[in-house]
Parts: C-alpha cells; structure tokens; sequence
C-alpha cells in the first residue's frame, strides 16, 4: 500500500464528492439544524425572549429526571438559566454523534457503492492499484469531511451557546469546556470510523448507492437511543460516559476494521451484490 | 513468442460455469478477436486476464507474468477497456485521463500531459477535455474509455465491444488504431466482439467461444473455409449465363455450376486447376468476362454456421 496512491483516489472521489449535491446536502443541511436552528430555538431565543409558562411544564419532568450532579449544578440557577445550562451543555450533545456518523455514511456510502452504480469500479480495478490503496483512500475521502465537518460544527455550536450564556450568565462562556472538548475530539472521530467501516462492509455487499444508504441508517438507531437515554435520566453525558464511549467505539472499530480487510477484495467488490 | 498463454482457464459463479477449461495463445502483435453469442464467456474471460477477478482453476501468463502469482504486474501491463466506458461522469475528460494515467503509474506530469493531448487529440476530443463526461454522447465516451485504456502505452490490450455504439467514421478511426498499434508498436491486441465485419477487417485470428467453451480457434479465412465446403469460384460475365453453363459442366474437376442473372458460380475441387479452363471454355464460347474471384463465405456466415452446428 501507498500512501500517494491512496491520495490519488482520495483527491479522484473527492472531485465526485463536490460536485454531486444528492451527497452535499445531507452533510450540509443536518448540522445546520443541529447547531444553529434546534439551539436558536432553545437555547437562544429563551435567553432573549424567555420562556412560556407552558414550557416550563413540558421541561420539568426531564429535569426530574436528572442525574444528582446535575441537579446539583443548576440548583443555584433561575429557571431560564437552568434550561439554557442543560440544554446546551448536556441534551445537544448526542447530536454531535448523529453528524459524523451521518456525513461518513453518506460519504462511505457514495464512494463505495456509488461505484457499483456508476458502473466505474471495472476500470478502476484493472489497475495496479491494490485494495489498501482502494481502502485507505476511500476511507479518508469519507473520513476527512465528515470530521471538518464535526468540529466547524461544534465552532459554530460554541458561537450559538455562548451568544446565549453571554445574556443569560453575566457575559460567561459556557463553551468550549474540557468535557466538549474531549467528547468532540476523542469520541466523533471513533464514531465516523465505525459508520465508515459498517458501510464498507454493506457497501460490499450491495448493489448501490442507495441500497447502502438505507441499510447505513440502522447506524442512527443506537444513537437515537442515546439521546432517548439522556433525555429520560438514565445516563448522564459526563467525563465517564464520554471515556466508555471511546472505549466501545474503539472495539467496534478493531471489529469493523479486521471484518473490512477480511472481506474488501476486487473480485467482492465486483461481484458481490450485483 | 506468446505474449498471452491461457491454460485451462475455468471461472465458476456459485454453481454457474462461466467459462470451462479455456485454453489459448495468442503471438505477439497479434489481433485475436474472442467472439460468441451474450453470454458465452467472452468478458468474464477478459476480466480473468486483466486480474479483475480470479480463475476458479487453470491460469495464464501475460508476457510471462501468471495472472495468478502476480497480479499486480499484469495489471500494470495491460490496458482494458470495458464493457461500459467505466468513467467518472462528474469529473471532466482530461481528469478522468490524469487519474488514470497516475494510477498506471505515469508518475511525471511532463510525461502525462503530452501523452493525455496526444491522445485527446487523435480522438477529437481535446476542445471537450475541461467538459465533465456526463454530456458527452456514446460515441464520445467511447472513444474517451479507449483513450484511457492506452494511456500508459501497454503492451497488452483487451477491448471488449471497442466499436459499440460508435458511427462509421469513429469506428473506421478505432480500426485503423488496432491495425496500428498491432502492426507498427507489435502491442498485442485481444477484442471481444459482435461485429464480425470488424473481426474480419482487423483480426489475425479469431476464436470462437460458446458456453464458456473456446470451441473454435483460427484465422478468419480458415474459419470461412471450413464451413464454405468445396471451393466455388465467381465468374461475372456480359451476356446469357444459362447458356455458357451446360459447357462448362463437363470440364474435368467442375462438379456443379449455378447460373444466376450475368453470373456463373462453379463448384469445383481445385480452382487453381480448374479456373484457367472453364476461363478458356468460356471465351472460345464467346462469352465476355467481367471478374473471376474465389467464392467464400463471410465470417459472419461462418461464424453462424458454426454457431448453429455446435448447438446441434
């Protein structure tokens, strides 16, 4: 394997990449709503506006539910304060998983079994490149964008949360902090990798773009029970949830990985799924 | 020297038998046309000697590099272009040519650029190098996959349906490509095909494959004699053909004369012997000859026949 042949399919798919909005979209839309239009509406707007009555009896029950520590943290706060403090440094969280996993998937997904689509992988295979060069750089063209994409959206949360907490707390920054900063560059980048080895492995065994896609999103699912998890009390996003998570993340990604090179060679590519 | 050697070449889907035991050689500089009917075997045996995929069993050498031990060589010394153009659609013709040429190992861009102008330009490609692929027509992408396909001067080549959807002109251009590259730069060539009329205009040789099986193997006129039974020679003549018919039927060696409208066709043993004869008779007969030439059949007529006869 070498690594400028792996670039040169990195920069070749990448060129693809940029120029198909089917792909573009998707990792350009859903982090938009996760950091700028979910937040403004309920992180920034009630630290402007305030809070309606009724909010305040959908929202206290899952403050209830809350694990003691973070009871304990808000317990000095107004109500207002409370919500802008939970929401954006403890319910946003989560979603910063579904965008990596979501943006490598698509990517993974385009790059791998849009090749069955398009009907190119014939010609690509007959070349001397070898299946590390076709792996690696396939893996980075979805890797690579999907984490740009993760940390320029966590910038942008940052900007959002603390345009809040500058109203809210006396000109206080809640974010960056040393929890976020960990969650974001120790747990997302294991999390893209796991969405980009399942895919691969799908992306094999498939005929297309869309099949892989559709099969990728079970990958949402333990997500979303994570979000439902927190949301309901039963876990708390702190410094041990966010170390449990990078150790599962890292067995998934040896599993993926050793199932992925198992299985990741020409004649699959070319003839499985089709 | 053989410049590819296939041995007993077998490649089994599951329980579906692509191609059964295989076996041909085909010389240096060389055109071999592999035809047969969908589905015979004629790309999985392509696939099988670029190393797209793996024989089941059997192997082959390309230039004395097996297919099986080293892949990597092979491929790095065959061109090949594929059932469908196989291009990137959403990059332009000259980035589907750089990516490629880099892959095949041009590492130089002094080496790739020219190569890549020469080669869009021969094609009539090179005022559309900066369009993306996807606007451009059959024809086009055609001639690109082919452009691509030679980009790193292989010595091997193997050009499944090269003239598929292309116009006269383009095809004659293709043709004339072949017929260069095997004549003048000794590339060896390998076509799978479906139109014999190219077979025939191109091919040195040509095999006949049919249920994965190499039923057939030999030059396109070997392949027309054979199914063209005794040898007939053409004689167009000026005047009643009925008439000059019943004389020459008795010239030793002629065992049949058809007459048709201002033409004779005889069927005879050993035309070499007989034709200086029946052109004699015919003359002191009076009768006035316009050409005489060897009747064969075409290799499209051959390869029916023979194509028939093996399905029994």
């Amino acid at each position: 394997m070498k690594f400028e042949s792996a670039m040169l399919v990195f920069w070749k798919d990448w060129k693809e990449i940029r120029r198909n909005y089917q792909v573009l979209a998707p990792i350009i839309f859903v982090p938009l709503v996760f950091t700028i239009v979910l937040p403004l509406i309920l992180v920034l707007v009630p630290s402007v506006v305030g809070m309606p009555g009724t909010a305040f009896q959908l929202i206290g029950p899952m403050f209830e539910n809350l694990p003691p520590e973070v009871r304990a943290a808000v317990s000095g706060m107004g109500a207002e304060e409370a919500i802008v403090y939970v929401f954006a440094l403890y319910f946003f969280a989560p979603f910063f998983l579904i965008i990596p996993i979501m943006a490598s998937s698509v990517l993974a997904s385009d790059s791998f079994a849009g090749e069955k689509d398009r009907k190119t992988l014939e010609a690509l295979l007959a070349t001397p490149l070898t299946e590390g060069d076709l792996l690696l750089g396939k893996v980075l063209v979805a890797f690579i964008p999907s984490i740009i994409v993760t940390f320029a959206s966590f910038v942008v949360y940052c900007v959002v949360v603390d345009l809040a907490s500058v109203l809210r707390f006396g000109g206080e920054l809640l974010l960056p902090n040393a929890l976020w900063v960990l969650f974001i560059f120790g747990v997302t980048p294991l999390v893209a990798l796991a969405g980009i080895g399942v895919t691969v492995i799908i992306s094999l065994r498939v005929k297309g773009y869309r099949e892989a896609q559709q099969m990728s999103a079970i990958l949402i699912a333990p997500v979303l029970a994570l979000v439902f998890a927190e949301v309901g009390g039963a876990i708390v996003f702190g410094p041990l949830m966010i170390l449990l998570m990078i150790g599962v993340f890292a067995l998934v990604n040896a599993l993926v990985l050793v199932l992925g090179i198992r299985h990741f060679h020409r004649e699959e590519l070319l003839t499985r799924g089709g | 020297m053989e410049a590819i050697v296939a041995q007993n070449l077998t490649k089994k889907f599951d329980s579906f038998t692509a191609v059964d035991g295989l076996s041909l050689e085909v010389h240096e500089g060389e055109v071999f046309g592999l035809l047969g009917p969908n589905g015979a075997g004629k790309t999985t045996t392509i696939r099988m000697l670029a190393c797209i995929i793996s024989p089941t069993s059997g192997t082959a050498q390309i230039h004395g590099r097996d297919i099986t031990k080293d892949p990597a060589a092979v491929r790095a010394m065959v061109g090949v272009q594929t059932e469908s153009p196989s291009l990137y659609e959403r990059l332009t013709a000259l980035e589907n040519l750089e990516f490629f040429a880099r892959a095949y190992g041009m590492g130089d861009p002094a080496r790739i650029q020219p190569r890549i102008r020469e080669l869009l330009e021969f094609f009539d490609l090179w005022e559309r190098r900066g369009d993306r692929v996807a606007v451009f027509s059959k024809g086009m992408k055609q001639k690109l996959a082919i452009a691509r396909a030679i980009i790193h001067d292989p010595p091997v080549l193997f050009l499944d349906e090269p003239t598929s959807g292309l116009d006269p002109e383009a095809s004659k251009l293709i043709r004339d490509l072949i017929l260069k590259l095997s004549r003048t730069e000794r590339r060896t060539i390998l076509i799978s095909t479906h139109r014999l009329e190219d077979a025939e205009r191109i091919c040195s040789r040509v095999g006949i494959i049919l249920r994965g099986e190499l039923k057939v193997t030999g030059t396109p006129e070997e392949l027309r004699r054979r199914v063209a039974g005794e040898a007939k020679v053409v004689i167009r003549v000026l005047g009643a053909a009925p008439e000059l018919a019943g004389s020459i039927n008795g010239i030793p060696g002629v065992s049949r004369v058809e007459a048709g409208s201002g033409e004779l066709v005889v069927s005879t043993g050993d035309p070499a012997l007989t034709t200086p004869d029946i052109v004699r008779r015919i003359v002191e007969m009076g009768g006035q000859i316009l050409s005489v030439r060897p009747f064969l059949p075409s290799l499209e007529e051959a390869y029916l026949s023979i194509v028939e006869g093996m399905r029994g």
